[in-house]
Protein backbone atom coordinates (compact mmCIF):
# COMPACT_ATOMS: atom_id res chain seq x y z
CA UNK A 1 0.00 0.00 0.00
CA UNK A 2 1.31 3.73 -0.67
CA UNK A 3 1.59 5.51 1.94
CA UNK A 4 1.18 9.04 0.46
CA UNK A 5 -1.03 10.76 -1.18
CA UNK A 6 -0.65 13.65 -3.25
CA UNK A 7 3.13 13.11 -2.43
CA UNK A 8 2.07 13.80 1.12
CA UNK A 9 3.42 10.70 4.00
CA UNK A 10 0.58 9.77 5.80
CA UNK A 11 1.40 11.78 8.90
CA UNK A 12 1.30 15.10 6.72
CA UNK A 13 -1.74 14.03 5.71
CA UNK A 14 -3.52 13.38 8.68
CA UNK A 15 -2.17 16.87 9.63
CA UNK A 16 -3.39 18.40 6.99
CA UNK A 17 -7.18 16.77 6.73
CA UNK A 18 -7.18 17.76 11.02
CA UNK A 19 -6.71 21.15 9.80
CA UNK A 20 -9.13 21.45 6.67
CA UNK A 21 -11.35 20.12 8.94
CA UNK A 22 -11.74 22.95 11.67
CA UNK A 23 -11.36 25.16 8.63
CA UNK A 24 -14.74 24.02 7.65
CA UNK A 25 -16.14 23.86 11.26
CA UNK A 26 -14.96 27.67 11.40
CA UNK A 27 -16.48 28.32 8.60
CA UNK A 28 -19.97 26.37 9.10
CA UNK A 29 -19.55 28.85 12.75
CA UNK A 30 -19.43 32.04 10.89
CA UNK A 31 -22.32 31.17 8.64
CA UNK A 32 -24.18 30.11 11.36
CA UNK A 33 -23.72 33.11 13.32
CA UNK A 34 -22.51 36.25 10.71
CA UNK A 35 -26.34 36.89 9.57
CA UNK A 36 -26.81 37.71 13.53
CA UNK A 37 -23.68 40.04 14.01
CA UNK A 38 -24.88 41.84 10.68
CA UNK A 39 -28.05 42.58 12.22
CA UNK A 40 -26.62 43.73 15.51
CA UNK A 41 -24.00 46.26 13.41
CA UNK A 42 -26.43 47.53 11.44
CA UNK A 43 -28.88 48.29 14.64
CA UNK A 44 -26.06 50.56 15.94
CA UNK A 45 -26.03 52.55 12.85
CA UNK A 46 -27.83 55.92 11.65
CA UNK A 47 -30.04 55.42 8.98
CA UNK A 48 -27.55 57.07 6.67
CA UNK A 49 -24.44 55.50 7.54
CA UNK A 50 -26.04 52.26 6.31
CA UNK A 51 -26.30 53.32 2.80
CA UNK A 52 -23.13 55.16 2.77
CA UNK A 53 -20.88 52.42 5.02
CA UNK A 54 -20.03 49.67 2.68
CA UNK A 55 -19.08 47.38 4.52
CA UNK A 56 -20.58 49.12 7.69
CA UNK A 57 -17.16 50.27 10.02
CA UNK A 58 -17.05 48.98 13.11
CA UNK A 59 -16.91 51.97 15.20
CA UNK A 60 -20.30 52.73 17.40
CA UNK A 61 -21.20 56.01 18.35
CA UNK A 62 -23.00 55.50 21.63
CA UNK A 63 -25.65 57.85 21.64
CA UNK A 64 -27.12 56.72 18.09
CA UNK A 65 -27.12 53.22 19.79
CA UNK A 66 -28.97 54.93 22.54
CA UNK A 67 -31.33 56.93 20.56
CA UNK A 68 -32.13 53.60 17.81
CA UNK A 69 -32.77 51.40 20.66
CA UNK A 70 -34.68 54.17 22.98
CA UNK A 71 -36.99 54.22 19.57
CA UNK A 72 -37.54 50.61 18.95
CA UNK A 73 -37.74 50.06 22.97
CA UNK A 74 -40.29 53.20 23.74
CA UNK A 75 -41.48 54.36 20.93
CA UNK A 76 -42.55 51.56 18.72
CA UNK A 77 -43.66 49.74 21.76
CA UNK A 78 -41.23 46.75 21.25
CA UNK A 79 -40.44 46.45 25.52
CA UNK A 80 -44.62 46.52 25.88
CA UNK A 81 -44.43 43.71 23.32
CA UNK A 82 -41.98 41.78 24.94
CA UNK A 83 -43.79 41.69 28.27
CA UNK A 84 -46.82 40.93 26.41
CA UNK A 85 -45.23 37.59 24.70
CA UNK A 86 -43.92 36.81 28.14
CA UNK A 87 -47.31 37.10 29.78
CA UNK A 88 -49.04 35.34 26.64
CA UNK A 89 -46.96 32.64 26.06
CA UNK A 90 -45.74 31.75 29.83
CA UNK A 91 -49.84 31.49 30.90
CA UNK A 92 -50.79 29.58 27.74
CA UNK A 93 -47.88 26.92 28.15
CA UNK A 94 -48.00 26.34 31.88
CA UNK A 95 -52.02 25.45 31.07
CA UNK A 96 -50.73 23.27 28.28
CA UNK A 97 -48.41 21.52 30.83
CA UNK A 98 -51.49 21.27 33.27
CA UNK A 99 -54.01 19.49 30.86
CA UNK A 100 -51.33 18.02 28.61
CA UNK A 101 -49.01 16.12 31.14
CA UNK A 102 -52.09 14.18 32.96
CA UNK A 103 -53.23 13.06 28.87
CA UNK A 104 -49.51 12.00 28.08
CA UNK A 105 -49.36 10.10 30.96
CA UNK A 106 -52.97 8.02 30.31
CA UNK A 107 -51.55 7.36 26.64
CA UNK A 108 -48.44 6.07 27.54
CA UNK A 109 -49.66 3.86 30.70
CA UNK A 110 -53.36 2.70 30.25
CA UNK A 111 -54.97 0.84 27.62
CA UNK A 112 -57.93 2.13 26.44
CA UNK A 113 -59.95 1.34 23.34
CA UNK A 114 -59.21 3.67 20.26
CA UNK A 115 -55.85 4.40 22.46
CA UNK A 116 -53.44 4.98 19.70
CA UNK A 117 -55.77 6.38 17.42
CA UNK A 118 -56.32 9.37 19.92
CA UNK A 119 -52.91 10.29 20.09
CA UNK A 120 -52.10 10.57 16.28
CA UNK A 121 -55.12 12.58 15.90
CA UNK A 122 -53.57 14.68 18.56
CA UNK A 123 -50.14 14.63 17.43
CA UNK A 124 -51.20 15.36 14.11
CA UNK A 125 -52.82 18.74 15.06
CA UNK A 126 -48.77 19.94 15.20
CA UNK A 127 -49.12 20.22 11.79
CA UNK A 128 -52.44 21.89 11.07
CA UNK A 129 -52.01 24.92 8.83
CA UNK A 130 -52.55 28.08 11.10
CA UNK A 131 -53.81 29.73 7.78
CA UNK A 132 -56.69 27.22 8.07
CA UNK A 133 -58.03 27.62 11.72
CA UNK A 134 -56.77 31.45 11.67
CA UNK A 135 -60.23 32.85 10.46
CA UNK A 136 -62.44 30.10 12.34
CA UNK A 137 -60.21 31.34 15.45
CA UNK A 138 -60.93 34.85 15.32
CA UNK A 139 -64.53 34.56 14.70
CA UNK A 140 -64.94 32.32 17.58
CA UNK A 141 -62.87 34.87 20.00
CA UNK A 142 -64.59 37.60 18.88
CA UNK A 143 -68.13 35.68 19.06
CA UNK A 144 -66.95 35.28 22.93
CA UNK A 145 -65.75 38.97 23.26
CA UNK A 146 -62.33 38.30 24.06
CA UNK A 147 -60.94 40.29 20.41
CA UNK A 148 -58.09 42.08 21.13
CA UNK A 149 -57.22 40.95 24.49
CA UNK A 150 -54.44 38.77 26.38
CA UNK A 151 -57.46 35.67 26.59
CA UNK A 152 -57.98 35.76 22.91
CA UNK A 153 -54.40 35.04 22.33
CA UNK A 154 -54.05 32.35 24.94
CA UNK A 155 -56.80 30.28 24.24
CA UNK A 156 -55.92 29.39 20.54
CA UNK A 157 -52.49 29.67 21.81
CA UNK A 158 -52.93 26.27 24.30
CA UNK A 159 -54.47 25.06 21.34
CA UNK A 160 -51.62 25.22 19.09
CA UNK A 161 -49.13 24.18 22.37
CA UNK A 162 -51.16 21.67 23.56
CA UNK A 163 -50.24 18.90 20.67
CA UNK A 164 -46.29 19.59 21.06
CA UNK A 165 -46.58 19.00 25.08
CA UNK A 166 -48.37 16.18 24.58
CA UNK A 167 -45.99 14.87 21.78
CA UNK A 168 -43.06 15.35 23.93
CA UNK A 169 -44.16 14.26 27.58
CA UNK A 170 -45.39 10.98 26.01
CA UNK A 171 -41.68 10.03 25.50
CA UNK A 172 -40.55 10.90 28.43
CA UNK A 173 -43.27 8.66 30.47
CA UNK A 174 -42.54 5.76 28.06
CA UNK A 175 -38.63 6.11 29.50
CA UNK A 176 -39.79 5.21 32.95
CA UNK A 177 -40.42 1.79 33.83
CA UNK A 178 -44.01 0.61 34.49
CA UNK A 179 -42.98 -1.31 37.66
CA UNK A 180 -42.25 2.46 39.39
CA UNK A 181 -45.88 2.43 39.04
CA UNK A 182 -46.88 -0.70 39.81
CA UNK A 183 -44.62 -0.74 42.96
CA UNK A 184 -46.47 2.86 44.24
CA UNK A 185 -50.40 1.74 43.98
CA UNK A 186 -49.21 -1.69 45.47
CA UNK A 187 -47.89 0.65 48.44
CA UNK A 188 -51.58 2.26 48.28
CA UNK A 189 -50.87 5.48 45.82
CA UNK A 190 -54.11 5.71 43.25
CA UNK A 191 -52.93 6.52 39.77
CA UNK A 192 -53.02 10.19 40.37
CA UNK A 193 -51.33 10.08 43.32
CA UNK A 194 -48.74 8.03 40.95
CA UNK A 195 -48.79 10.57 38.80
CA UNK A 196 -48.18 13.20 41.10
CA UNK A 197 -46.41 12.29 43.88
CA UNK A 198 -43.81 9.67 42.40
CA UNK A 199 -43.60 10.53 38.16
CA UNK A 200 -43.54 13.70 37.95
CA UNK A 201 -40.46 14.96 39.82
CA UNK A 202 -38.83 11.93 37.82
CA UNK A 203 -39.79 13.40 34.54
CA UNK A 204 -39.06 17.24 35.23
CA UNK A 205 -36.20 17.71 32.63
CA UNK A 206 -39.38 16.27 29.99
CA UNK A 207 -41.90 18.80 31.45
CA UNK A 208 -38.81 21.63 30.98
CA UNK A 209 -38.62 20.42 27.34
CA UNK A 210 -41.85 20.04 26.45
CA UNK A 211 -42.41 23.52 27.79
CA UNK A 212 -39.84 25.22 25.88
CA UNK A 213 -40.71 23.74 22.74
CA UNK A 214 -44.14 24.28 23.43
CA UNK A 215 -43.20 27.91 24.25
CA UNK A 216 -40.83 28.41 21.06
CA UNK A 217 -43.58 27.04 19.23
CA UNK A 218 -46.45 29.75 19.91
CA UNK A 219 -43.63 32.32 20.68
CA UNK A 220 -42.93 32.94 16.90
CA UNK A 221 -46.20 32.92 15.91
CA UNK A 222 -48.09 35.66 14.27
CA UNK A 223 -50.64 35.06 11.93
CA UNK A 224 -53.86 34.26 14.43
CA UNK A 225 -52.44 37.33 16.68
CA UNK A 226 -52.56 39.74 13.19
CA UNK A 227 -56.05 38.88 13.02
CA UNK A 228 -57.31 38.96 17.24
CA UNK A 229 -55.18 42.14 18.53
CA UNK A 230 -56.40 45.27 16.87
CA UNK A 231 -54.29 47.79 19.72
CA UNK A 232 -50.60 48.17 20.17
CA UNK A 233 -51.67 47.44 23.49
CA UNK A 234 -51.61 43.75 23.10
CA UNK A 235 -49.33 42.86 20.37
CA UNK A 236 -46.88 40.25 21.29
CA UNK A 237 -43.23 40.78 19.80
CA UNK A 238 -43.67 38.20 16.65
CA UNK A 239 -46.55 40.37 15.77
CA UNK A 240 -45.14 43.96 16.87
CA UNK A 241 -41.89 42.68 14.65
CA UNK A 242 -43.81 41.42 11.79
CA UNK A 243 -45.59 44.84 11.43
CA UNK A 244 -42.79 47.06 11.61
CA UNK A 245 -40.78 45.28 9.03
CA UNK A 246 -43.05 43.59 6.96
CA UNK A 247 -41.41 43.55 3.70
CA UNK A 248 -44.78 44.73 2.38
CA UNK A 249 -43.34 48.70 2.58
CA UNK A 250 -40.38 50.59 2.89
CA UNK A 251 -38.39 50.23 6.42
CA UNK A 252 -36.00 52.60 8.12
CA UNK A 253 -33.02 49.81 8.12
CA UNK A 254 -31.44 51.51 11.74
CA UNK A 255 -35.45 50.71 13.38
CA UNK A 256 -36.00 47.21 11.53
CA UNK A 257 -32.21 45.85 12.45
CA UNK A 258 -32.78 47.16 16.30
CA UNK A 259 -36.52 45.42 16.25
CA UNK A 260 -34.77 42.28 14.63
CA UNK A 261 -32.14 42.46 17.40
CA UNK A 262 -34.61 42.81 20.34
CA UNK A 263 -36.44 39.84 18.91
CA UNK A 264 -34.10 37.73 19.30
CA UNK A 265 -32.87 38.26 22.28
CA UNK A 266 -35.03 36.04 24.44
CA UNK A 267 -34.51 33.63 21.89
CA UNK A 268 -30.78 33.58 22.45
CA UNK A 269 -30.90 33.75 25.92
CA UNK A 270 -33.36 31.05 26.23
CA UNK A 271 -31.09 28.72 23.60
CA UNK A 272 -28.58 28.97 26.15
CA UNK A 273 -30.71 27.36 29.01
CA UNK A 274 -31.90 24.61 26.49
CA UNK A 275 -28.70 23.26 24.76
CA UNK A 276 -29.39 20.81 27.66
CA UNK A 277 -32.83 19.65 26.16
CA UNK A 278 -33.00 20.85 22.90
CA UNK A 279 -31.86 17.49 21.37
CA UNK A 280 -34.66 15.89 22.93
CA UNK A 281 -37.55 18.05 22.38
CA UNK A 282 -36.52 18.19 18.63
CA UNK A 283 -35.95 14.45 18.04
CA UNK A 284 -38.96 13.60 19.98
CA UNK A 285 -40.82 11.05 18.39
CA UNK A 286 -38.20 10.57 15.71
CA UNK A 287 -36.01 7.90 17.55
CA UNK A 288 -38.26 4.64 19.30
CA UNK B 1 -64.02 11.92 17.52
CA UNK B 2 -62.85 8.45 18.67
CA UNK B 3 -64.97 8.42 22.35
CA UNK B 4 -62.90 7.49 25.60
CA UNK B 5 -64.34 4.32 26.79
CA UNK B 6 -63.97 2.98 30.38
CA UNK B 7 -60.48 1.76 30.86
CA UNK B 8 -59.08 -1.60 30.98
CA UNK B 9 -57.12 -1.59 33.37
CA UNK B 10 -54.90 -4.44 34.41
CA UNK B 11 -56.03 -6.82 36.87
CA UNK B 12 -58.77 -4.35 38.04
CA UNK B 13 -61.90 -5.26 39.05
CA UNK B 14 -65.16 -4.60 36.95
CA UNK B 15 -66.07 -1.47 38.58
CA UNK B 16 -66.51 1.84 36.28
CA UNK B 17 -63.44 3.30 36.35
CA UNK B 18 -63.12 7.02 35.33
CA UNK B 19 -59.61 7.28 35.05
CA UNK B 20 -58.88 7.91 31.58
CA UNK B 21 -62.14 10.17 30.95
CA UNK B 22 -60.09 12.32 34.43
CA UNK B 23 -56.75 12.37 32.71
CA UNK B 24 -57.67 12.75 29.11
CA UNK B 25 -60.88 14.79 29.32
CA UNK B 26 -59.46 18.26 29.52
CA UNK B 27 -57.33 17.94 26.80
CA UNK B 28 -59.32 16.51 24.55
CA UNK B 29 -62.27 18.79 25.46
CA UNK B 30 -60.18 21.83 24.44
CA UNK B 31 -59.01 20.34 21.29
CA UNK B 32 -62.76 19.70 20.03
CA UNK B 33 -62.92 23.00 21.22
CA UNK B 34 -60.08 24.80 19.91
CA UNK B 35 -58.99 22.57 16.98
CA UNK B 36 -61.62 20.71 15.71
CA UNK B 37 -64.39 22.63 15.67
CA UNK B 38 -62.62 25.40 13.76
CA UNK B 39 -61.42 23.25 10.96
CA UNK B 40 -64.96 22.26 10.76
CA UNK B 41 -66.02 25.94 10.63
CA UNK B 42 -63.33 26.81 8.17
CA UNK B 43 -65.15 23.84 6.12
CA UNK B 44 -68.17 26.15 6.37
CA UNK B 45 -66.59 29.12 5.59
CA UNK B 46 -65.23 27.85 2.61
CA UNK B 47 -68.62 27.10 1.17
CA UNK B 48 -69.55 31.06 1.93
CA UNK B 49 -69.13 34.17 0.27
CA UNK B 50 -68.29 35.56 3.74
CA UNK B 51 -66.07 38.83 3.77
CA UNK B 52 -64.80 40.98 6.65
CA UNK B 53 -67.55 43.30 6.11
CA UNK B 54 -70.40 41.74 5.09
CA UNK B 55 -72.04 39.90 7.77
CA UNK B 56 -72.69 36.05 8.32
CA UNK B 57 -72.24 35.44 4.30
CA UNK B 58 -74.61 33.62 2.32
CA UNK B 59 -74.40 29.62 1.25
CA UNK B 60 -72.96 29.58 -2.54
CA UNK B 61 -71.88 26.15 -2.30
CA UNK B 62 -69.00 24.81 -4.11
CA UNK B 63 -68.72 28.79 -6.18
CA UNK B 64 -65.19 29.31 -3.92
CA UNK B 65 -63.89 26.31 -5.14
CA UNK B 66 -65.18 26.22 -8.61
CA UNK B 67 -63.25 29.94 -8.78
CA UNK B 68 -59.93 28.80 -7.22
CA UNK B 69 -59.80 26.06 -10.51
CA UNK B 70 -59.91 28.41 -13.23
CA UNK B 71 -57.95 31.21 -10.73
CA UNK B 72 -54.32 31.05 -12.32
CA UNK B 73 -53.42 32.56 -9.18
CA UNK B 74 -54.43 29.56 -7.34
CA UNK B 75 -52.28 27.41 -10.06
CA UNK B 76 -49.11 29.32 -10.14
CA UNK B 77 -48.93 29.45 -5.92
CA UNK B 78 -49.99 25.49 -6.10
CA UNK B 79 -46.86 25.51 -8.20
CA UNK B 80 -45.03 27.60 -6.29
CA UNK B 81 -45.12 25.36 -3.20
CA UNK B 82 -44.38 22.15 -4.83
CA UNK B 83 -41.27 23.68 -6.24
CA UNK B 84 -40.34 25.01 -2.36
CA UNK B 85 -41.39 21.81 -0.92
CA UNK B 86 -39.85 19.55 -3.25
CA UNK B 87 -36.43 21.61 -3.58
CA UNK B 88 -35.91 22.77 -0.41
CA UNK B 89 -36.69 19.53 1.74
CA UNK B 90 -33.68 17.72 -0.80
CA UNK B 91 -31.62 20.19 -0.37
CA UNK B 92 -32.03 20.03 3.44
CA UNK B 93 -32.16 16.49 3.79
CA UNK B 94 -28.62 16.10 2.03
CA UNK B 95 -26.58 18.91 3.87
CA UNK B 96 -27.96 18.05 6.94
CA UNK B 97 -26.82 14.33 6.39
CA UNK B 98 -23.45 15.81 5.66
CA UNK B 99 -22.77 18.01 8.42
CA UNK B 100 -24.56 14.77 10.67
CA UNK B 101 -21.40 12.89 9.49
CA UNK B 102 -18.86 16.18 9.35
CA UNK B 103 -20.11 16.67 13.02
CA UNK B 104 -19.40 12.22 13.99
CA UNK B 105 -15.64 13.07 13.75
CA UNK B 106 -16.41 14.74 16.91
CA UNK B 107 -13.81 17.42 16.92
CA UNK B 108 -12.53 19.70 19.62
CA UNK B 109 -15.02 22.34 20.11
CA UNK B 110 -17.78 21.28 17.30
CA UNK B 111 -20.21 21.71 20.40
CA UNK B 112 -20.04 25.74 20.04
CA UNK B 113 -20.70 25.69 16.38
CA UNK B 114 -23.64 23.10 16.98
CA UNK B 115 -24.90 25.56 19.57
CA UNK B 116 -24.55 28.47 16.80
CA UNK B 117 -26.38 25.94 14.23
CA UNK B 118 -29.22 25.34 16.20
CA UNK B 119 -30.21 28.94 16.77
CA UNK B 120 -31.48 29.84 13.21
CA UNK B 121 -34.21 27.50 13.65
CA UNK B 122 -35.48 28.94 16.85
CA UNK B 123 -36.07 32.81 15.16
CA UNK B 124 -39.04 33.73 14.24
CA UNK B 125 -39.06 33.34 10.37
CA UNK B 126 -40.34 37.30 9.59
CA UNK B 127 -37.11 38.24 11.29
CA UNK B 128 -35.26 35.78 9.40
CA UNK B 129 -36.44 37.48 6.24
CA UNK B 130 -35.62 40.96 7.27
CA UNK B 131 -32.05 39.86 8.20
CA UNK B 132 -31.86 38.53 4.94
CA UNK B 133 -33.05 41.20 3.38
CA UNK B 134 -30.37 43.44 4.78
CA UNK B 135 -27.79 40.54 3.87
CA UNK B 136 -28.28 40.57 0.19
CA UNK B 137 -29.44 43.96 0.21
CA UNK B 138 -28.82 44.95 -3.86
CA UNK B 139 -27.32 48.43 -2.73
CA UNK B 140 -25.62 47.75 0.15
CA UNK B 141 -25.86 44.32 0.96
CA UNK B 142 -22.49 42.87 2.55
CA UNK B 143 -23.40 39.54 0.33
CA UNK B 144 -22.94 41.22 -2.71
CA UNK B 145 -19.84 43.24 -1.73
CA UNK B 146 -18.03 40.16 -0.75
CA UNK B 147 -19.18 39.19 -3.78
CA UNK B 148 -17.82 42.28 -5.94
CA UNK B 149 -14.76 41.74 -3.85
CA UNK B 150 -13.92 38.07 -5.70
CA UNK B 151 -14.68 39.55 -8.98
CA UNK B 152 -18.23 38.20 -8.92
CA UNK B 153 -20.92 40.43 -10.35
CA UNK B 154 -23.51 41.39 -8.52
CA UNK B 155 -26.52 39.12 -7.91
CA UNK B 156 -30.28 40.37 -8.16
CA UNK B 157 -31.34 38.26 -5.05
CA UNK B 158 -34.59 39.23 -4.23
CA UNK B 159 -35.50 41.88 -6.24
CA UNK B 160 -35.49 39.82 -9.87
CA UNK B 161 -37.95 37.28 -11.04
CA UNK B 162 -35.20 34.54 -11.90
CA UNK B 163 -33.76 34.51 -8.34
CA UNK B 164 -36.28 35.38 -6.04
CA UNK B 165 -37.70 31.74 -5.40
CA UNK B 166 -34.43 30.59 -5.53
CA UNK B 167 -33.17 32.75 -2.57
CA UNK B 168 -36.00 31.90 -0.36
CA UNK B 169 -35.12 28.44 -0.89
CA UNK B 170 -31.37 29.33 0.20
CA UNK B 171 -33.15 31.16 3.07
CA UNK B 172 -35.19 28.26 4.19
CA UNK B 173 -32.07 26.06 3.61
CA UNK B 174 -30.11 27.81 6.01
CA UNK B 175 -32.74 28.20 8.60
CA UNK B 176 -33.51 24.41 8.62
CA UNK B 177 -30.90 22.51 7.26
CA UNK B 178 -29.55 22.23 11.16
CA UNK B 179 -33.05 20.63 11.82
CA UNK B 180 -32.47 17.34 9.45
CA UNK B 181 -28.89 17.64 10.87
CA UNK B 182 -29.70 17.37 14.64
CA UNK B 183 -32.02 14.53 14.21
CA UNK B 184 -29.47 12.73 11.64
CA UNK B 185 -26.81 12.89 14.23
CA UNK B 186 -29.05 11.84 17.02
CA UNK B 187 -29.85 8.91 15.06
CA UNK B 188 -26.14 8.56 14.29
CA UNK B 189 -25.26 8.64 17.79
CA UNK B 190 -27.87 5.44 19.33
CA UNK B 191 -26.10 3.24 16.58
CA UNK B 192 -24.06 0.26 17.67
CA UNK B 193 -20.66 1.37 16.55
CA UNK B 194 -20.03 -2.62 16.31
CA UNK B 195 -21.47 -2.69 12.81
CA UNK B 196 -19.16 -0.28 11.73
CA UNK B 197 -16.34 -1.51 12.64
CA UNK B 198 -17.25 -5.34 11.39
CA UNK B 199 -17.41 -3.32 8.25
CA UNK B 200 -14.39 -1.67 8.32
CA UNK B 201 -12.58 -4.98 9.21
CA UNK B 202 -13.96 -6.43 5.77
CA UNK B 203 -11.84 -3.32 3.82
CA UNK B 204 -14.69 -1.53 2.71
CA UNK B 205 -13.78 2.14 1.88
CA UNK B 206 -15.39 4.92 3.20
CA UNK B 207 -18.38 6.05 0.39
CA UNK B 208 -19.07 1.89 0.27
CA UNK B 209 -19.58 2.07 3.91
CA UNK B 210 -22.03 4.94 3.95
CA UNK B 211 -23.85 4.26 1.13
CA UNK B 212 -24.61 0.46 1.90
CA UNK B 213 -24.31 0.37 5.91
CA UNK B 214 -24.34 3.95 7.32
CA UNK B 215 -27.35 5.32 5.09
CA UNK B 216 -29.88 2.16 5.24
CA UNK B 217 -28.96 2.70 8.66
CA UNK B 218 -30.32 6.83 9.18
CA UNK B 219 -33.78 5.48 6.74
CA UNK B 220 -35.74 5.93 10.09
CA UNK B 221 -34.49 9.28 11.14
CA UNK B 222 -34.26 11.07 7.08
CA UNK B 223 -37.85 9.93 6.49
CA UNK B 224 -38.88 11.57 9.91
CA UNK B 225 -36.71 14.66 9.49
CA UNK B 226 -38.05 15.13 5.81
CA UNK B 227 -41.55 14.99 6.13
CA UNK B 228 -41.55 17.35 9.62
CA UNK B 229 -39.68 19.67 7.14
CA UNK B 230 -41.65 19.46 4.06
CA UNK B 231 -44.89 19.41 5.92
CA UNK B 232 -43.51 22.56 7.81
CA UNK B 233 -42.16 24.40 4.52
CA UNK B 234 -45.91 23.73 2.97
CA UNK B 235 -48.21 25.10 5.87
CA UNK B 236 -45.81 27.63 6.72
CA UNK B 237 -45.97 31.51 5.47
CA UNK B 238 -44.07 33.79 7.65
CA UNK B 239 -40.72 33.71 5.59
CA UNK B 240 -42.84 34.80 2.47
CA UNK B 241 -44.43 37.02 4.77
CA UNK B 242 -40.98 38.73 6.01
CA UNK B 243 -38.61 37.93 3.17
CA UNK B 244 -40.32 38.61 -0.39
CA UNK B 245 -44.13 38.96 0.47
CA UNK B 246 -44.59 36.45 -2.60
CA UNK B 247 -43.02 39.21 -5.18
CA UNK B 248 -42.02 39.87 -7.34
CA UNK B 249 -44.30 39.64 -9.95
CA UNK B 250 -45.73 36.59 -7.36
CA UNK B 251 -43.19 34.48 -8.39
CA UNK B 252 -42.72 33.49 -4.67
CA UNK B 253 -46.19 33.70 -3.36
CA UNK B 254 -46.80 30.01 -2.47
CA UNK B 255 -49.70 28.50 -1.10
CA UNK B 256 -50.07 29.37 1.89
CA UNK B 257 -49.26 33.11 1.64
CA UNK B 258 -52.19 33.35 -1.53
CA UNK B 259 -54.11 32.08 1.10
CA UNK B 260 -53.08 34.68 3.71
CA UNK B 261 -53.34 37.09 0.99
CA UNK B 262 -56.92 36.36 0.18
CA UNK B 263 -58.26 35.95 3.95
CA UNK B 264 -56.14 39.16 4.77
CA UNK B 265 -55.25 41.69 3.00
CA UNK B 266 -58.48 41.13 0.54
CA UNK B 267 -60.25 40.13 3.62
CA UNK B 268 -62.39 37.47 1.43
CA UNK B 269 -62.69 35.05 4.20
CA UNK B 270 -64.72 32.20 2.16
CA UNK B 271 -62.11 31.95 -0.73
CA UNK B 272 -58.97 31.75 1.71
CA UNK B 273 -60.81 29.07 3.34
CA UNK B 274 -61.00 26.99 0.28
CA UNK B 275 -57.60 27.33 0.16
CA UNK B 276 -56.82 26.57 2.95
CA UNK B 277 -59.18 23.34 3.08
CA UNK B 278 -57.10 22.00 -0.09
CA UNK B 279 -53.85 22.79 1.57
CA UNK B 280 -55.58 20.76 4.67
CA UNK B 281 -56.45 17.68 1.81
CA UNK B 282 -53.11 17.90 -0.05
CA UNK B 283 -51.15 17.58 3.45
CA UNK B 284 -53.08 14.64 4.34
CA UNK B 285 -53.13 12.64 1.10
CA UNK B 286 -49.58 13.87 0.78
CA UNK B 287 -48.37 13.02 4.20
CA UNK B 288 -49.94 9.60 3.75
CA UNK B 289 -49.22 8.68 0.52
CA UNK B 290 -45.24 9.73 0.98
CA UNK B 291 -45.01 7.45 4.01
CA UNK B 292 -46.51 4.55 2.42
CA UNK B 293 -44.26 4.60 -0.51
CA UNK B 294 -41.35 5.08 1.96
CA UNK B 295 -43.01 2.30 3.86
CA UNK B 296 -43.50 0.21 0.70
CA UNK B 297 -39.50 1.09 -0.43
CA UNK B 298 -38.57 0.13 3.05
CA UNK B 299 -40.14 -3.16 2.99
CA UNK B 300 -39.39 -4.42 -0.60
CA UNK B 301 -35.32 -3.78 0.17
CA UNK B 302 -35.56 -6.60 3.35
Amino acid sequence: MSSSVLGMSLKARRIFGRTLSYVVLVCLGIVGIAPFVYLAILSTKRRIDILSQVPPKLTFDWAVVKDTYQEVLKDQGMQSFVWNSVLVVGTATMISLLIGTPAAYAFSRLRFRGSSRLAETILSMRFMPPITVAIPLFLMVKFFGFQDSYIGLILPYVAFSLPVVVWITIGFFDEIPSEIDDSAMVDGCSRYQVLWKVLLPIIRPGLVTAALFGAIFIWNEFLVALYIVDSREHQTISLGAATLVSAQRPIDWNIAAAVGVVAVIPILLMSLIIQRYIVRGLTAGAIK
Amino acid sequence: MTKVSSSIDSGKNRRRDFTVPVLLGPCVIYLAIFAIFPLIYSLRLSLTDLTADAGSGHWVGLRNYKNLVTDPDFWNAAKNSVVVVVSSVTCQLVLGTALAMFFNMRLKGSWIVRGILVLPMLINPTVVGVMWRALLNPDWGIVNYALQRIGISPVGWLGTIEMAMKTMILVDIWQWTPFVFIIVYARLQALPQDVFESVKVDGAGTWRTFRSVTLPLLAPALVFAGVFRAVDAFRSFDLVYGLTYGGPARTTTTLSFFAFQNGFQFQNYGYAAAVAYLMLIALVIGTSALLRVINLRANEAR
